[in-house]
């Protein structure tokens, strides 16, 4: 039966369109897959699933990682989902593909990162070398000033055929890509005595595990046995991670999630070529980390950097002993090349614990050297420092006290300068005495803010630190990126991602889409839910870090949270409602002369989009010159923490005049349109009671203007309305019609119907009357039946009677003689006709002959008896 | 969609919880999934079942794809064209949409003397007929002049539900399981049904009664929804089939799978489409039960009801919706990480098994079978739009992949028996080309009119008043079924509410000229109106946003997303969100 047909799976094909440098076993063939194994040092194993899309997806990597190393390496793709094969019988994968390594008989070794061809080939590689071989110094150093940490083995080649301890050694390097897929302790063996020595190694045998930081280990013999695990073993504990490449595997997991938060993290994102000999950037960034880490200018550091230098290509060669160069000209700043005292007004809230202040410029002159100094302060230096000081007025909490406190703050408008301020409390009386000074350092604020606006029209988004970039060495409060980590109480944890594979991370971060370096770099601190991000327009150096660095450890830090902000895909063809994105929220909403209705929304959340019809309807209804509906996408566009909101739908009424007063529609209200429009009406701004002038004439006139397109509009609505009322109207006629004509050839058809129903019933009178006489008849029938059958009784009663008298009168006879035998056969003649009468009965009805038939057994049975 | 779940075996047994393995990514998140050419892949594979169905098939309700013939399944219906109706328009095809819509409208009886499911008949039935009446106007069909409240699909979907009408008259209000489309309820039938088929009708029942104006297929949900609320356990917890004359639970195992599963999703969705409290409050209440006593580790696991004991320690292909349903309500990161979860399943198998046993790490005896559903394809579209995470695109392609490989046999697409084997069955369900690739192909089209953001609309005069429509949001019924919020506004109780409109329009003009005499008038002017909005509504002030006094919050609000939603991507999950 067809419910039952089933089909087997289809038998299993080559998945490797016949690829030379790949054995496919498509048939799953495991026992002849390790067979293979003796034929090369190096195997790798590709099990995959001919219907899984990732075995697919990793089908052409794989075939570009064999057609670079086929010569060196086995390549052998077995096909482990076909369940009459070995290798589904054995194996029980939960995942496809899976790339196992053999080292000869050391294995398996699984590869478990994202198949992208260099990155296979990188690993392929490793397990190919897992031991450097060094023999000069300088090499040595290349190997040890690497930002991952490295382990060293001194053994010494005289001992034939090889040193003791040399194979465990080799077997912990491969044992530690089992666990650290990714090989990042590196693994290297020190033949040369001289070149041991370096780092302190004298023994042959003795494996030494790299620091930078902290001190560097060797490896004790004497507590621990000397295994291939335990080396690998300890090395993964002890080494040092200063800068780690963090790489998600793409599974769920909590990577992401343990490292931040261990706390704030510095992200940097470079495109990075596992396979690629030099790394130039990530040396840059790894001295930074060096430097950051290096507390009380440890020696052990010293070297490496030392050597990061001095192997630096030539253009960064120039560039970093000029840098520091100027890191020693730092210090020798002149202090305080000018100051002013200054008197805060009553409504600073630093003035409700110290009311004077001594401002004080500093100038670096190393960076400017043009710039002749000033002995008295320049009044408008004085407003701008006193401006910076206004917006930092967080600086000081202490009470009041008669004490001087002194704090250093970096100017808003200037990266050349930073301040000095030492507040204490004066007597009132005296401060009214001065206060009359404060007026002068309110009133020209207007050029500073068009020096801030000169700013953006440079950069997009002004960031204080790309203006730190051009003076890489400008000492913010005395803060030195050299040791920072130690000294500051906002640690950062550092971390790399190949922006190859995560820059979907970066963009999530802010990443302009027009980056197409790829570099990126972005401080996220989880806990306090704010991210800074490294000024896109430069290049990512070392300088711009330390800066990045810099700034954000300072205890004032003068970074900005980031707003991602990602402009809407698809804008409104129909212009109705107005999508706003972070950086048009401010003009959008405040600076724009109307009334804003703002709807926060998501586009996922489904609450938000089952409005989408009311707020257009309600943009369509509400005069446009006087009010602005429109919404953001607050999964795409970060606002600032005060316009932030915890859920989503919210609306937000912003009444012209009165932006600051912001109204948020109260959420126990249904959201429709009738109640928008209360709410609007309730909220929007109302002209005040004064006298009507010219003007308010006019805006009158306007509205009246607006009333009337409005009420035109909805003329011209109704008259849609009533034109698609007349349609409808034409349609029901029509269908009326259509049910008149039915109804009249019903009408019709009942008539006819009914003309035949009266000709049946005629019909069914006369069957009824013959059908009675029938009746009658039958039953004068059955009744003459029955009399013909009580005739058949009578006569065979009589015919039985009439035995009864013949069989008496045959035993009378008997007595007499052979005389009357004559008589005897008249006898027989009549009864022989009363049978002939008792079948011709028989034939008019069967039920009385067998009633008859038992009358006449039960007759004849009676007979015998008596 | 859901299915009955008929019977429960009791794994009562000590476990421990495999943690999920972790999968190996792949470069094609970095390099960039080639959606377009995997969106073509997926309209040839509708393309490739469609024609097959209507060549071979038609009119039975489903293809036989192995015998290449057809069946009737659930009904008599051409169930399959009914199903894939609106996936023609999905995919851009106006001119066979059209045809089909001809076709049904002709050949479609209801008339008919068969049992009919009467869960069935709604979602696959009533909600295609339905959601095409609502896309008709789109996909170009000469519509009449009272659209969308009236017109010839609609008048059919109306038929078919009247039709299941009878299968509500209980004393409980809980519908029968099964209906007799020409005779009603049979005598006899047995008053067991599932959860899912008692509480699975508000979508398109109320969608009926909004656009024909009559409140009874409303009212009958509405009615069932609140008997199974009543009847739930004292933990809070729903079990899988009831009887519906008695209310006694029949089966009490508690979960979010078969049997149960388009119960809370219709609730939520429910509350989407008509702006409900009281059926999102429901909801959330079943959510915190779910949470506690049936969440281990990101999976949902079957609990008994009355006591919370773990009963089955499986994972369900149906109850891949779960996470789908969780992004609407703006529980993405959930969401996520329980995706995450089943996602290692489908990548185990190719498929996923109808139950999976989480300890064992493997299918469950006589349900290795997987009929391409398309619950966690429905999920990754949801979350893709939540979050753009292009593992989710990764699982479009596995899911494509798969069932090309797998179940594409000369005449379709077979359902997979067993996942062990991939052996095939002979049959295509009609949820394949309703369900299955829609989702699918969705996620591959981001730019689809489904997806629409409100950023285009069309305006439509009727002579009730002028609509507006096809303005996004559309709710998706538990068949794949596309309804648009905006059209049940369109019909009933219009014109009361123009009105109001109107007079608050006429004070909006009239505010400039008049002061503080129209405020006045305009507070005191939703007296007696209800929801009235009152003079003393609670207003905050900007500043006082973010440290509001009240805790409570709408209930038909999603959170704001996290600050830790922004590197959820890429299977990385985060703890302890607040």
């Amino acid at each position: 039966r067809a419910k039952d047909v089933t089909m087997p799976a289809k038998l299993p094909v080559n998945f490797f369109s016949f690829f030379f440098s790949v054995i496919d076993l498509f048939r799953g063939q495991l026992d002849y897959a390790e067979h293979l194994r003796q034929d090369s040092e190096i195997v790798l194993y590709f099990f995959y699933a001919p219907w899984c899309g990732q075995s697919i997806a990793a089908r052409e990597e794989i075939e570009h990682v064999a057609s670079r190393l086929s010569d060196q390496v086995l390549f052998v793709a077995v096909n482990c989902w076909w369940n009459q094969g070995k290798c589904r019988k054995q194996k029980h994968f939960f995942y496809f593909p899976v790339i196992h390594l053999y080292h000869r008989s050391f294995g398996p070794i699984e590869y478990n990162f994202f198949f992208s061809a260099v990155y296979i080939e990188k690993f392929v590689r490793r397990v190919m070398t897992p031991l450097l071989f060094f023999f000069s110094r300088s090499k040595l150093l290349d190997f040890l000033s690497n930002y991952e940490p490295g382990v060293l083995g001194y053994f010494e080649f005289n001992a034939s055929p090889q040193p003791p301890g040399y194979l465990t050694f080799f077997t912990s390097a491969l044992h530690s890509l089992k666990k650290d897929y990714l090989g990042t302790i590196r693994f290297g063996v020190i033949t040369d005595k001289r070149v041991a020595e370096e780092i302190s190694l004298v023994h042959s045998g003795s494996v030494y595990l790299h620091r930078h930081v902290n001190t560097s280990l060797i490896y004790p013999n004497d507590i621990m046995n000397f295994t291939a695990e335990n080396i690998c073993k300890w090395a993964l504990e002890n080494r040092e991670m200063l800068i780690r490449w963090l790489r998600p595997h793409g599974g769920k997991s909590l990577l992401l999630n343990n490292e931040l938060k261990k706390g704030p993290a510095l992200l940097i994102f470079i495109p990075y070529n596992p396979l690629a000999e030099i790394h130039p950037l990530l040396d840059e960034i790894t001295k930074v980390a060096l430097e950051y880490h290096n507390c009380n200018k440890s020696q052990a550091a010293e070297p490496d950097l030392q050597h990061l230098r001095d192997s630096d290509s030539p253009a960064f060669d120039s560039s970093v002993p000029d840098a520091h160069m100027k890191l020693s000209e730092t210090f020798s700043i002149t202090k305080y090349p000018c100051c002013n005292t200054v008197v805060l007004p009553q409504w600073h809230s630093i003035s409700r614990t110290h009311n004077v202040c001594e401002l004080c410029i500093n100038q670096t002159l190393g960076v400017k050297p043009n710039k002749v100094h000033v002995p008295h302060c320049n009044f408008l230096e004085i407003e701008a420092a006193l401006d910076s000081f206004y917006l930092q007025e967080h600086t000081f909490f202490q009470v009041i006290s008669n004490t001087i406190e002194c704090s250093n703050f970096l100017s808003f408008y200037s990266p050349f300068s930073y301040y000095t301020a030492c507040c204490r409390t004066v007597n009132r009386h005296f401060l009214s005495f001065i206060s009359s000074e404060k007026t002068i350092f309110q009133t020209p604020k207007v050029a500073f803010s068009s020096h801030g606006k000169k700013d953006n029209t440079q950069h997009s988004i002004p960031h204080i630190e790309d203006r730190n970039w051009f003076i890489p060495d400008l000492h913010i409060s005395g803060t030195n990126i050299t040791g920072l980590s130690c000294r500051t109480n906002k640690t950062l944890n550092l971390y790399l991602l190949d922006s190859n594979l995560f820059w979907i991370y970066a963009e999530r971060l802010g990443a302009s889409r027009s980056n197409h370096l790829k570099e990126f770099a972005a401080i996220v601190d989880l806990k306090e839910e704010v991210h800074y991000v490294l000024d896109q327009n430069q290049s990512l150096v070392g300088s711009a870090l330390e800066n990045f660095i810099k700034n954000f450890s300072i205890l004032y830090s003068p970074l900005k949270r980031h707003l991602v902000d990602d402009p809407p895909l698809h804008f409104h063809e129909q212009h109705v409602i107005t999508e706003v994105s972070t950086h048009t929220f401010h003009d959008t909403v405040f600076l724009s002369e109307k009334n804003v209705l703002l709807l926060y929304y998501a586009q996922w959340c489904g609450f938000c989009a089952s409005l989408n019809h009311i707020f257009i309807q309600l943009a369509r209804l509400l005069p446009p010159d006087n009010f602005t509906v429109a919404r953001i996408d607050i999964t795409r566009n970060d606002l600032p923490w005060e316009f932030m909101t915890d859920r989503l739908p919210t609306i937000l009424f912003f009444p012209h005049q009165r932006k600051e007063q912001s109204v948020k529609f109260p959420e126990d209200f249904s959201v429709n349109l009738p109640n928008l429009l209360k709410f609007i009406l309730r909220h929007s701004s109302l002209s005040s009671s004064e006298p009507c002038t010219k003007e308010c004439l006019h805006k009158e006139a306007v509205l009246q203007q607006g009333h009337i397109s409005h009420l035109e509009r909805e003329i011209q609505k109704l008259r849609s309305e009533i034109s698609a009322l007349h349609q409808a109207h034409n349609q029901l006629e029509a269908q009326l019609s259509e049910a008149r004509r039915e109804e009249h050839r019903l009408q019709q058809q009942k008539h006819t119907l009914e003309k035949q129903h009266k000709t049946l019933q005629l019909h069914s009178e006369q069957l009824q009357a013959t059908y009675d006489q029938k009746n009658q008849e039958l039953l004068e029938m059955a009744e003459k039946l029955q009399e013909l059958a009580d005739a058949s009784e009578n006569l065979l009663k009589e015919n039985t009677l009439l035995r009864i008298l013949v069989a008496s009168r045959e035993g009378k006879l008997q007595s007499k003689d052979e005389t009357k035998e004559s008589l005897q056969s008249e006898q027989i003649l009549s009864e022989d006709n009363d049978i002939s009468v008792s079948t011709a009965v028989a034939t008019l009805d069967e039920k009385r002959i067998d009633n008859i038939d038992t009358v006449e057994t039960e007759h004849s049975s009676g007979n015998r008896t008596e | 969609g859901a299915a009955m779940l008929r019977s429960l075996g009791s794994f009562l047994c000590l476990w421990a919880l495999r943690l999920p393995v972790a999968p190996a990514g792949s470069g094609a998140a970095a390099r960039g999934l080639d959606v377009a050419s995997y969106r073509e892949r997926v309209r040839a594979m509708f393309y490739h079942a469609y024609e097959h169905y209507l060549e071979s098939a038609f009119p039975y309700d489903e293809l036989r794809p192995l015998t290449c013939d057809g069946q009737d399944t659930w009904g008599s219906f051409s169930l399959t064209l009914i199903d894939a109706l609106d996936t023609l328009l999905i995919l851009g095809n106006v001119s066979e949409f059209q045809r089909v819509v001809n076709v049904l409208q002709e050949g479609v009886d209801f008339d008919i003397d068969v049992n009919a499911s009467v869960f069935e008949t709604n979602i696959r039935v009533v909600g295609g007929l339905l959601s095409a009446h609502l896309l008709s106007k789109k996909a170009g069909v000469e519509v009449e002049a009272g659209w969308p409240c009236s017109g010839p699909l609609l008048r059919m979907a109306e038929e078919a539900a009247r039709k299941l009408l009878p299968a509500f008259q209980t004393p409980t209000g809980m519908p029968y399981g099964t209906v007799n489309l020409l005779h009603g309820v049979n005598p006899g039938e047995t008053p067991v049904t599932c959860t899912a088929g008692i509480g699975t009708f508000i979508v398109e029942f109320a969608t009926l009664s909004h656009l024909t104006g009559d409140p009874v297929f409303e009212d009958v949900a509405r009615k069932a929804l609140k008997a199974l609320w009543k009847n739930r356990s004292d933990i809070g917890l729903v079990g899988n089939h009831i009887d519906v004359i008695t209310a006694k639970w029949v089966a009490q195992d508690a979960g979010i799978g078969a049997g149960v599963d388009s119960y809370f999703e219709y609730l939520v969705k429910g509350a989407i489409l008509l702006q409900d409290k009281e059926l999102m409050s429901m909801f959330l209440e079943y959510n915190k039960a779910i949470k506690n006593y049936t969440k281990f580790d990101d999976w949902y696991l079957w609990v008994q009801m009355y006591k919370g004991t773990v009963s089955m320690p499986v994972f369900q292909s149906l109850e891949a919706y779960w996470p789908g349903l969780q992004s609407l309500i703006g529980d993405v990161d959930n969401a996520m990480r329980t995706f995450l979860n089943y996602y290692t399943v489908w990548k185990q198998f190719g498929g996923l098994p109808e139950f999976y046993n989480i300890p064992q790490g493997y299918t469950v005896d006589k349900r290795e079978g997987y009929p391409l559903r398309p619950e966690l394809i429905e999920s990754a579209m949801y979350l893709y739009r939540a979050t753009r995470d292009p593992t989710l695109l990764e699982l479009g392609r596995d899911a494509v992949e798969s069932i090309e490989k797998i179940s594409k046999v000369d005449c379709g697409f077979a359902t997979i028996k067993d996942l062990r084997d991939h052996r095939l069955d002979n049959r295509m369900e009609s949820f394949f080309l309703a369900e299955t690739v829609k989702y699918l192909y969705l996620l591959f089209d981001p730019d689809n009119f489904i997806h629409n953001d409100g950023s285009v609309f069309d305006v439509v005069t009727t002579p009730y008043g002028e609509c507006v429509l096809n303005a996004g949001g559309f709710v998706f019924n538990t068949e794949a079924h596309p309804i648009d919020p905006a059209a049940l506004h369109c019909c009933r109780k219009r014109k009361e509410e123009q009105w109001e409109v109107e007079d608050l329009m006429r004070e909006f003009y009239s505010l400039k000229k008049t002061k503080k005499f129209t405020l006045k008038r305009t507070s005191n002017h939703g007296e007696g109106e209800s929801p009235k909005y009152p003079e003393d509504a609670p207003s905050e002030k900007s500043g006082e946003k973010r440290n509001s006094k009240k805790n409570s919050h709408s209930l038909l609000s999603c959170p704001s997303p996290s600050f830790n939603s922004k590197l959820a991507v890429l299977g990385q999950v985060f703890l302890d969100n607040t």
